[in-house]
């Protein structure tokens, strides 16, 4: 029924992780890549990567022949393994303690733009063998011979190495943590009646192979806290939260850290009980620098991917090279931000990621491009192939997508609001549709202006506009571009994956605000 | 099938108890899902695989832990539940946490229909002809800048174990046809989809039927412009109703109204939404998409009574969260949830409400499940005299969910049958609308 969902493309930032962890303790034998360090070169080790999955060069000669017995223009395996712990305090207790595994191959072949997929989570060499066989039957061609020798990609990039995985973590060590966290928030007011506190540790370790024989290995850590506050006040009762998110190890949560994601979490609840609606309409839109880069990620992320762009179903489809937004903006799509979200060292199609420039002062540059797409417009793949996991066939996603720096301040664009208007904070969730370009946002803390001046705090308000639209009327940028801290899920044809986003205050001159008139 | 994962789950039961667990659950599957996807008359992506994994939730001296892997071969298995165990061992007691009571295990399967023969014996032909038939309906039509159409299905084989006698496995098919359209107009794209699914292939509507629907309710896209800011009726398709209803539903959880973060906290048997809206969650429906012999905690399926007549009757309550609330358990998962019809049909309906917007779809828009303040994404239709008019999008509306629900004036005598949350047309009074 996965498929049904297909036209969902959306953005949460709340809920809980999804997969789950705690491994055998053969993570040790992972600590490199490439086998470079082998010193007796009569008898170099195996890449760890091969004796993690259990396979080795022969056997993968052996899928890829199969993988190509009937033709292919790109032909890749690729190989996950993911372990996930989570915790969950409530009442002060672990509610939930969870661990998952999830191990698997999935098996690709393209001919043209059309696509053969399947994925065994058996990785004996039959099973793989009989997926090959599946996923080749997409083609019609004569085989291709499989690779005659293998290539490791060399290390060349480390943007989230850690000091010890997180499967080397125990949870002894992790309890401390969520008490202080649950007990900073806890003691934030006399109000606050239940507190609850979310972790989510991963490792995932990735081995793509295509049919040239190029082999790419990454490790990717990620974790997560999440703080979520109820509160009640002369009966009425509130509740909000806060996260903390990156592919980052243990040590990046210090005890500053956990203080502030609680204290967080405890403002955005306490400022509820003083909140109220904007007024319904259209209004001018002050977007709070960090969190508010999800404007860029459904205004304009998503129709920059160059699948929809190849197939016309974009609004941006015939708008490359044009000017679409003013001269001071400029839009990056960036997988090189260390210990971000959407991070990645290669992506999911075992390609080399970079900074990509989608709108460089005002004009649109580039889409973001996976193999497929990138052969369609006869340019060089952005390294933007991803999928959720080994089950799904790679796309083109965003990772960290940001807006630089304007040439204002933030006190010069609330003053420039004449009349009513709203600063948008903090926020839950997104959506866009492709086509008409409709995109939405989901303010949960925000605060009202008028005239100028920042009057009363708002909350739960739904924020609609045009994609394109939105960009021409975007005023002014102030200086102060940030990512956000948050742990952000992008969501494409039933495929979760990892993103960040960030932007500087901006203010857009209308927007459609879910308010409420009297 | 079956045997296998019986066998699996009682390797896991097995390595639990032997690794020191006092108690334990398991549960595995088995699934087969393929999908075909046909573009602009052009086969673009066949997915086919078998996937399989084991859960598990172990006790062990007070403590609790569940845990989940896709590796299944014995030994493997073995390992994996030992390492949870001593895992299990580091955390805190948490006396709230026990398995469920074995009296609500099942004593025998009802008969609920969910396998179907016909789904298992699919072919790559028959999949390909269904996608393309529907596609060929569409892609090429004036206008249609691209069109995709996917058919897929699935058979999955379910069993679980429990150290307190529960021993149970089903299977169940499902199959689903799909097709959407994105128009050219001016310099935009405007899309709209249509699609069914169900158990058996007999329970759908014809592929000519969901292509040909698809087509017009992306022609009735066509000129959308921004509707007004104004308080007025809103009338909701009910493909969109039950969206609406679930956001009702979501915070009448055990968990939540434990947590107090739900509005329905205090508010059991009290009348606070209309009197005509009446919900019951009825896993027992045969052939329905939400439709279970047992739950997850093992529980005998069993209709269960939300909303009668305005007013909250029984809370999604898990062994967990009714223990903390000193309830008695009913069940911590939805099914069917099924709203009991009215009278009269979407046109009437319109009708009987006069002026208003029509929304077909939601776009994004959330809701704090605490209070109950909303704001969502629409698109839809104005609506005067009772007939249907210009598209509208690029709007919102906002309010509370419980005085939205206290303002519905009609509900209508049409189910939308091909979701999980079965609704008919509904029709509410004084919604506040923001767009132009």
């Amino acid at each position: 029924m996965k498929s049904m969902m297909t036209r969902r493309r959306f953005l949460h930032g709340v809920g809980a992780g999804t997969a789950l962890v705690t491994m055998p303790q053969f993570l040790a034998a992972c600590g490199g890549k490439g086998g470079a360090a082998a010193t007796t070169p009569a008898a170099a080790p195996a890449n760890p990567f091969l004796d993690w999955f259990g396979i080795d060069e022969a056997m993968l000669r052996r899928v890829m022949a199969e993988l190509t017995s009937r033709g292919a223009t790109h032909a890749d395996a690729y190989f996950q393994h993911s372990r996930t712990n989570t915790l969950r305090m409530e009442d002060g207790l672990i509610s939930q303690a969870t661990s998952s595994i999830d191990q698997g191959v999935g098996l690709r072949v393209v001919v043209g733009d059309q696509i053969g997929y399947a994925f065994t989570e058996d990785l004996t060499e039959e099973a793989m063998l009989a997926a090959a066989r599946t996923a080749a039957a997409i083609a019609a061609g004569g085989a291709l011979a499989p690779p005659e020798a293998f290539a490791y990609r060399p290390e060349t990039t480390g943007f989230y190495q850690i000091a010890v995985p997180w499967a080397d973590v125990g949870i002894d060590q992790k309890l401390p943590r969520l008490r202080l966290a649950e007990a900073q928030a806890r003691g934030g007011d006399s109000s606050i009646k239940k507190v609850s506190v979310s972790w989510v540790d991963s490792d995932e370790r990735v081995l793509v192979v295509n049919r040239h024989g190029r082999i790419v290995t990454d490790q990717r850590p990620m974790a997560r806290l999440y703080v979520n506050v109820t509160a009640e006040r002369g009966g009425v009762t509130q509740s909000n939260g806060a996260d903390l998110a990156g592919r980052r190890g243990f040590d990046w949560l210090t005890d500053a850290q956990l203080r502030e994601v609680a204290d967080r979490a405890v403002a955005r609840t306490l400022v509820l009980f003083d909140a109220r609606r904007p007024p319904a309409g259209e209004l001018p839109v002050i977007l709070a620098a960090g969190a508010s880069g999800i404007l860029l990620h459904e205004a304009i992320g998503h129709g920059l991917e160059a699948d929809f762009n190849r197939k016309g179903t974009s609004i941006y489809a015939s708008m490359l090279g044009q000017q679409i937004a003013p001269e001071f903006v400029t839009i990056v799509d960036d997988a090189t931000v260390a210990h971000e979200r959407g991070a990645l060292n290669v992506d999911d199609e075992g390609n080399d990621t970079e900074r990509t420039v989608l709108v460089d002062r005002g004009v649109l540059r580039s889409y973001l491009h996976d193999q497929i797409s990138a052969e369609h417009y006869k340019v060089a793949t952005t390294g933007s192939g991803r999928r959720q996991s080994f089950r799904f066939a790679p796309l083109p996603r965003m990772r960290c997508t940001y807006m630089e720096n304007g040439p204002h301040t933030r006190d010069e664009l609330i003053a420039a609001v004449k009349g009513t208007g709203i600063i948008a904070e903090t926020f839950t969730n997104g959506q866009v549709q492709i086509g008409a370009g409709d995109y939405t946002f989901y303010i949960k803390n925000g605060w009202l202006v008028e005239d100028g001046k920042v009057t009363a705090p708002i909350k739960d308000v739904n924020i609609i506009g045009n994609g394109p639209e939105s960009l021409r009327r975007i005023t002014m940028a102030a200086n102060d571009s940030q990512l956000d801290i948050g742990g952000w899920t992008c969501g494409k044809d039933g495929q979760g994956v990892p993103v960040s986003q960030g932007l500087p205050t901006v203010l857009v001159s209308s927007m459609t605000v879910g308010g409420e008139n009297a | 099938m079956r045997d296998e994962l019986m066998k699996i789950v009682g390797v896991a039961i097995e390595a639990a108890t032997k690794a020191g667990a006092s108690d334990a659950a398991a549960g595995a599957y088995r699934s087969r899902s393929v999908a075909f996807q046909v573009r602009n008359g052009k086969l673009e992506q066949v997915n086919d695989s078998t996937s399989r994994a084991l859960s598990m939730r172990l006790f062990v001296d007070g403590r609790y832990s569940e845990h989940t892997t896709t590796d299944l071969r014995a030994e493997r298995v073995t390992a994996f539940v030992t390492e949870a165990v001593k895992m299990t061992r580091a955390l805190q007691a948490d006396p709230h946490r026990r398995l469920a009571d074995p009296a609500r295990y099942p004593t025998a399967l009802p008969a609920l229909d969910l396998a179907d023969a016909t789904v298992q014996r699919l072919d790559r032909e028959q999949r390909l002809a269904w996608a393309m038939r529907m596609n060929e309906r569409v892609a090429g039509k004036p206008q249609v800048i691209s069109s995709t159409s996917s058919v897929s299905d699935g058979h999955t084989v379910v069993a679980g174990a429990t150290t307190n006698g529960l021993s149970a496995s089903y299977e169940t098919t499902s199959i689903g046809l799909s097709t959407d359209a994105t128009l050219e107009d001016g310099d935009k794209r405007p899309e709209d989809w249509m699609g069914a699914w169900g158990h058996h292939v007999a329970d759908l509507p014809d592929p000519d039927g969901i292509a040909d629907e698809a087509l017009r309710l992306a022609r009735a896209r066509l000129g959308t412009t921004k509707g007004p800011t104004k308080r007025t009726a809103m009338v909701v398709d009910r493909r969109a109703a039950g969206s609406i209803v679930a956001r009702l539903l979501g915070p009448a959880s055990g968990g939540a109204v434990q947590q107090e973060r739900s509005f329905w906290r205090g508010k059991l048997d009290q009348a606070l939404v209309s009197p005509k809206l009446t919900i019951v969650d009825d896993p027992l429906v045969p052939r329905g998409l939400g439709s279970r012999p047992f739950d997850g905690e093992g529980m005998a399926s069993a209709r269960l009574p939300l909303i009668d007549g305005g007013a909250l009757r029984n809370l999604y309550l898990d062994t967990y969260y009714a223990s903390k609330l000193g309830l008695t358990p009913t069940t911590g998962q939805g099914s069917n949830r099924i709203v009991t019809l009215g009278t009269k049909g979407r046109d009437a309906l319109l009708k009987d409400a006069g002026t208003g917007i029509y929304v077909t779809s939601w776009l994004g828009g959330n809701m704090d499940p605490t209070t109950g303040d909303f704001s969502l994404g629409v698109r839809g239709h104005l609506f005067d005299k009772g007939a249907l008019g210009a598209p509208v999008g690029e709007m919102n509306v906002t309010g509370n969910i419980v005085d939205l629900f206290a303002r519905l004036a009609a509900v209508g005598n049409d189910p939308w049958l091909y979701s999980g949350t079965v609704a008919p047309t509904l029709v509410f009074d004084g919604v506040q609308f923001s767009g132009a």
